[in-house]
């Protein structure tokens, strides 16, 4: 373990410094801009951002910026392209001495999973392959959410939406992005901070594609109080739903946090909006079960 | 034609409030529109939404200038130069909104000398519906009632509307009951009915001309800037952190999404209350119950007029 790595052990190791200052137009509450917090903390100031259209659309609204980096803004399918672009540039710049190599800054694109799932996929796919040396950060809200939560290829199995009554199963992003063998790729939860931070760090020594997962509880489009973001962040992670892990190269999964004993996946399911219709008017047992035996399968593969 | 203008949050509901009326109107045999104007569904943002009720088509598009009747879903929008939520709003016009303050008050702090009608809906709604998004019938109703719409065409768009963004039957049945006592005592407001405005005639359009990208593309080469924003506004409820119970364990400065939680010397951790958005994940997450949730009111001093 490097020096840096055992640096975060508890919250009090988190940097008490701020990269992205408050005062942005995202929801009161959004999970996703708790995950870009924390994973700014950890990447410091010399950064751009190539943001992809969706909430985060919202972060730097003209003439507004909340970053103490920069920020550049592109279409839903472009990020990694426009990543691909400002990495260019600098490589550029750099070789002609018009930038000195201490000046680099690193490249970390920033999309939602309606460009991640969807829009962006092949874009991502040929900026991997060609080994592009930059951060992917998705934050998760597991729908169009920026538009009003429509479903993208994200969206869970059994949630109603406004362009769905009960989506299928979501796309297995973690895999399709580790079968492209990544420099580094991982998820992350803002609830768990300390795990999140250690992650970034642990990212830094690797040149190539470092892409991030991070789940973003979404009380907007899921429905709850935005006081329980992190409540059910949490039940997220503890139920199994949302397994943290990493992979480095072609290695092994390593799950980074294994739930103890697992709770039921109603705990979670139950009080959000979009799976209402799983309790009320009847509760529909079966397809409860469904998403159970889905999460049951999926640790019992882990620990076999 | 009458004009209505609400004014509340993303999340209180004023979107479908406006959509009640419309549908109440429709119901009634009026013609109506009704749209809401608001960023991308930014959840304790300010947002406007708008309904025209008339016997002919309606033409006019967009956002009311000049409303004859104003909601107001909190008293915390009244004062924030940033929605001016009487801006337009004629003498004769009616005022509804629901703040703590008593009526005599509202009328001195707004100087609206129309009817009003301000209660304490928000409370009503905790009590009967157990959310706060019940401000939403609550005020529909009243506003209903103001309008002079029918009783049953009120019930049957509140069940309408309520169904269609997927509130259960009991809430619903709730939020029917709440709608009852909300605008129990509410008389019908005469309101001058203001005809349509002529389209004008001959406006030419205007021809675009082109801007190279460095010119026509917004950029911003400023250092970070958001605070100047104040999203302190948003709120409707404020975290109150209690130094005595607080145990410096950094929970709500690391859980605070907006990082808007800081930390002193002595690790005692301090709101900015200009821009804290009022999403109260301090208050849920603090181990030592040291945060709580205040709702937010303004002290309206007796000389203070809102316009």
């Amino acid at each position: 373990m490097s020096r840096e790595l055992a640096a975060y052990r508890n919250l009090k190791d988190i940097s008490r410094e701020e990269f992205i200052l408050p005062g942005t137009s995202v929801c009161g509450g959004c999970g996703g801009m708790e995950a870009l917090r924390l994973a700014a903390k950890v990447l410091g100031d010399r950064v751009v951002y190539v943001n992809a259209a969706g909430c985060f659309t919202l972060l730097a609204v003209f003439p507004y910026t909340p970053f103490r980096g920069s920020w550049l803004y592109t279409t839903m399918g472009s990020a990694p392209a426009g990543a691909q672009g400002v990495r260019d540039a600098l490589d550029v710049l750099i070789a002609r001495g018009k930038v000195r190599p201490e000046d680099d800054v690193q490249v970390v694109v920033v999309a939602g999973d309606g460009a991640t799932y969807d829009m962006a996929l092949s874009s991502t796919s040929g900026a991997i392959w060609r080994n592009l040396d930059f951060w992917y950060f998705c934050y998760d809200n597991e729908s169009y959410g920026n538009t009003g939560a429509q479903a993208s290829s994200a969206t869970p199995y059994g949630a109603r939406t406004p362009t769905t009554l009960g989506a299928e199963r979501r796309k297995d992003l973690f895999e399709i992005w580790r079968a492209h063998r990544p420099a580094y790729l991982a998820t992350v939860s803002p609830r768990y901070p300390v795990d999140l931070s250690r992650k970034f760090e642990k990212a830094k020594r690797f040149k190539g594609p470092k892409l991030f997962l991070a789940a973003a509880p979404c009380p907007t489009g899921w429905e709850f109080d935005p006081a329980k973001t992190l409540d059910y962040g949490r039940l997220q992670v503890e139920t199994g739903l949302f397994p943290l892990k990493e992979a480095v190269g072609d290695g092994p999964v390593v799950h980074t946090y294994a739930p103890a004993k697992r709770r039921p996946v109603e705990e979670y399911l139950r009080g959000q909006g979009r799976f209402r219709h799983l309790f009320e008017p009847v509760k529909q047992a079966a397809l409860i079960a469904r998403i159970q035996e889905d999460v049951d399968r999926y640790w019992a593969r882990v620990e076999a | 034609m009458i004009r209505v203008r609400f004014h509340g949050r993303g999340g209180q509901g004023m979107k479908t409030a406006s959509r009640i009326v419309g549908t109440a109107a429709l119901l009634d045999g009026f013609i109506a529109q009704d749209s809401p104007v608001y960023g991308a569904e930014r959840r304790g943002a300010p947002m406007v939404a708008s309904v025209r009720i008339a016997e002919a088509p309606i033409f006019e598009r967009g956002v009311i200038p000049a409303p004859d009747l104003v909601v107001v879903a909190d008293d915390t929008l009244l004062d924030d130069p940033a929605v001016q939520p009487l801006a337009g709003l004629p003498p004769t016009g009616g005022l509804l909104m629901a703040t703590a303050h008593s009526e005599e008050e509202a009328r001195r702090h707004t100087g609206h000398p129309g009817a009003l009608v301000a209660r304490d809906f928000l409370t009503l709604a905790l009590e009967q519906v157990g959310s706060a998004a019940g401000v939403s019938a609550a005020l529909a109703s009243a506003a209903c009632a103001m309008l002079g719409l029918s009783g049953p065409a009120v019930v049957a768009a509140i069940g309408t509307e309520l169904e269609a963004i997927g509130l259960s039957p009991d809430s619903i049945r709730a939020n029917l009951r709440l709608a009852e006592s909300a605008r129990a005592g509410i008389q019908r407001v005469e309101l001058p009915v203001r005809s349509l405005a002529a389209p004008r005639a001959g406006s030419p359009v205007v021809d675009v001309a082109y801007a190279p990208p460095e010119v026509g593309t917004p950029s911003v080469t400023a250092r970070p800037n958001t605070p100047l924003r104040r999203t302190g506004n948003w709120r409707v409820f404020r975290p109150v952190i209690d130094p005595a119970k607080c145990t410096q364990c950094w929970v709500c400065f690391v859980r605070c999404p907006e990082g808007a939680i800081e930390l002193d010397a002595e690790e005692n951790p301090h709101l900015d209350y200009e821009v804290c958005k009022g999403c109260l994940i301090c208050v849920e997450e603090c181990p030592t119950g040291a945060i709580a949730k205040v709702r937010e009111m303004r002290e309206w001093a007796p000389s203070e007029v809102t316009r």
